[in-house]
């Protein structure tokens, strides 16, 4: 093989020895630097979060200043209650449970990707893009929607959930997951409706849960896919609940906030847009986990 | 020709069907579209007619009958062709629509494989077919004698092709006969076969392996399904089937997944078992109903059930960095990461109960220096057979051998 490496770089691959050891005092150094930086960070996020107890509700739940603090939060409490995957997903068969998702490139599902962000705080999630042969070309950011690759994703059965988004032409989208127990889900509101489940239990008030639901069918099928007219009722109704409380279901950040924020954000804003959905927007993208789906609108 | 009247005409002329004949004619453009005839847009009105090679007037079989499908025209007494005498006469058989589709097809298949692999920086290597040992072990090579004493054919050209990656030729592949004295009698066995083989040495993880290997494949499916349309539309119309789908990248599912998978299907297999036909077909049929491919890899196969000199997976013994790949369902390729490291490779053969003796010449080319390496290996009729939804290999051998067929 040709090539020239130099001797000085070399020299930084291994760490300094003295008497067949690190030396201590560098090694002390090293960890003075380290903690000085970790504490730096804590401040810079701390006085970040200070700064948008302004402007947002919750901003205790606010995702960027939690997770500047630990690398994976589990206890990611942007959703209260528990799941239990077996429960949801049938016995762990000891292999990768694989979630897959067929979506024309046409209409990519934003209310998925912003679901299958918080998934991936959540669990361990391996999210592999693949084109079908059904569709000959999609531009690139369709196929790095879901981020980068995992780094460990040579090892399938480390990861406790598969996402394998298709870009497939397909009429309406679907999701399979077991082929033997399970009859395909249709349609984005049910898909997410299922995928939200894995994150955290509807309300258990039935009342409140519905009322989520209802928002949810109003996102996709009239914000989404409505006349004009029907958008411009759906905007009026947006702001006159959000009158009531910070977010669209009452006091807690549910599928209703996500679903309509991606369903608004995918017909491009209105033009005059009333002040309660405005300040809820905002609210929304302070929590920081509709990145994935605005990188998708530019 | 074209139509039944003219050929009518011809045969009152005394020349008869399969003839070949040189024409002066004048070409003139029609309205209306010839459907029975390939060039649809225009006549040829002949003023002289040679006659240079003349058919017999009895042929073996009738190229209508050999084209049409099963079951039409059965209750009109209109006859098909079987497979026995199609490849008895195979050198009428192969003028019909469909072979000569299927073979123009099996061409485009063979440049897709050089090109793309050629693009890839991989060198193509000839390796030889006669040999002194039998490579894989097991009794399915044929013997020919050589001067005073015997040699083999080839089972297949893996020992040469990881001498070259000692050799330092990174990444490597051929076309050509491969050899297998295997008593099967099945719609997918053939005793000579062509193979299109690769090996390539990695860098950091033998995925760079799989994801050459599927890359290839994808590009050869992308390559057949832009440009050979037409003669896939010819094949089905004899062989109606469904058209082949494909996910890229390549899915790659472990045979852990796999298990379970058959598993909730009701399947009663153990971990570490190999798969059986059956259900290597059901486990298609399951993958095709959730991912919608064709064609999907398998890896991290159980060790047991694995050649010896495949490299056992580092962080589970009861693993290997091996892989299969399927098609509609079937095996078109068995690959792995390769021991390259001749100590652990003698303890592997001693495993599996090998004579070290028989393979020195193996073991010895891994003494010298040699990198971490993988490949694989697939059959061109199998793949092609499979593509096009066929049913039996010999329709993509152009004059197949089996345990009973030698001829033509």
């Amino acid at each position: 093989m040709e090539g020239r490496f130099s001797f000085a770089k070399l020299k930084y691959v291994f760490p300094p020895f003295q008497n067949g050891d690190v030396d201590p005092a560098v090694k002390a150094l090293e960890a003075r630097q380290d903690e000085i930086l970790r504490k730096l960070y804590e401040l810079k996020a701390a006085v970040e979060g200070l700064a948008k107890t302004v402007t947002t509700p919750d901003a205790d739940l606010d995702v960027t200043v939690s997770s500047s603090l630990s690398s994976q939060s589990s206890s990611c409490a942007i959703f209260k209650g528990t799941t239990n995957l077996d429960a949801l997903l049938g016995e762990d068969l000891g292999a990768l449970r694989d979630i897959v998702i067929n979506a024309n490139p046409a209409q990519p599902p934003l209310t998925l990707l912003v679901l299958h962000g918080l998934l991936c705080q959540r669990y361990r999630v391996l999210s592999t893009v693949h084109v079908h042969s059904s569709v000959s070309s999609v531009p690139p950011q369709l196929l790095s929607c879901l981020g980068p690759k995992h780094a460990d994703s040579y090892a399938r059965h480390m990861f406790q959930l598969g996402f394998t988004l298709i870009w497939k032409d397909v009429p309406k989208l679907e999701m399979k997951f077991s082929v033997c127990n399970m009859c395909p889900i249709e349609g984005e509101a049910n898909v997410a409706r299922f995928l939200f489940k894995l994150l955290a239990p509807y309300p258990s008030d039935p009342a409140l849960a519905t009322l989520v639901d209802s928002w949810v069918d109003t996102g996709f099928y009239q914000l989404a896919d409505g006349s004009t007219k029907e958008r411009a009722a759906v905007l009026r109704a947006l702001n006159s609940a959000l009158g009531r409380g910070p977010w669209l279901s009452g006091p807690e950040f549910s599928l209703a906030d996500i679903a309509c924020y991606c369903c608004l954000l995918q017909n491009g804003s209105a033009s005059s847009i009333a002040a309660n959905v405005q300040g809820w927007m905002k609210s929304c993208e302070n929590l920081g986990h509709f990145g994935p789906a605005k990188l998708l609108l530019k | 020709m074209s139509g039944v009247e003219d050929l009518t005409i011809l045969c009152f002329l005394g020349i008869t069907k399969e003839s070949i004949v040189d024409v002066e004619a004048m070409v003139r453009k029609v309205e209306q579209k010839i459907e029975s005839c390939s060039q649809q847009d225009v006549e040829l009105h002949i003023e002289r007619i040679f006659v240079i090679s003349q058919a017999e007037p009895r042929l073996p079989l009738q190229l209508e009958d050999a084209v049409r499908p099963d079951g039409e025209g059965e209750e009109e007494g209109r006859a098909t062709v079987n497979q026995d005498t199609r490849l008895d006469n195979r050198v009428i058989d192969l003028r019909t629509t469909t072979s000569q589709a299927i073979f123009r097809l099996q061409s485009g298949v063979c440049q897709l494989f050089r090109d793309t692999l050629t693009k890839k920086g991989f060198v193509e290597i000839q390796t030889p077919k006669i040999i002194s040992a039998a490579s894989e072990g097991g009794a399915n090579v044929f013997t020919v004698s050589y001067f005073k004493s015997s040699a083999y054919l080839a089972q297949s050209p893996q020992l040469y092709k990881q001498m070259c990656i000692c050799a330092d030729f990174d990444k490597v592949f051929c076309v050509g006969p491969v050899f297998r004295a295997e008593d099967s009698n099945t719609h997918r066995h053939l005793t000579e076969f062509v193979g299109l083989d690769i090996e390539m040495a990695f860098n950091y993880h033998y995925h760079e392996v799989i994801d050459s290997i599927t890359d290839t494949m994808v590009q050869i499916f992308k390559g057949l399904r832009d440009n050979f349309q037409t003669e896939i539309q010819t094949v089905n119309k004899q062989f109606p089937s469904e058209p082949f789908k494909f996910l890229e990248p390549t899915l790659r599912l472990e045979y852990t997944e796999a298990v379970a998978m058959l598993h909730e299907a009701g399947v009663e297999m153990g971990d570490e078992d190999d798969l059986s036909t059956p259900n290597e077909k059901l486990l298609g049929r399951l993958v095709k109903e959730k991912y919608d491919t064709d064609f999907y890899v398998l890896d991290k196969y159980p060790l047991a059930v694995r050649p010896f000199y495949t490299m056992p997976d580092p962080s589970n013994p009861k693993y290997s960095n091996s892989y299969d790949m399927f098609m509609r369902g079937e095996e078109i390729l068995s690959g792995a990461q390769r021991v390259h490291d001749a100590q652990l490779l003698s303890e592997r053969a001693q495993h599996h109960q090998i004579d070290l003796e028989k393979i020195k010449s193996y073991i010895d080319s891994f003494r010298f220096g040699a990198p971490p390496h993988g490949g694989g290996g697939i059959g061109l009729e199998r793949v092609c057979m499979l593509y096009l939804g066929l049913h039996n290999v010999r329709q993509t051998s152009m004059f197949p051998r089996d345990p009973k067929r030698l001829t033509p």
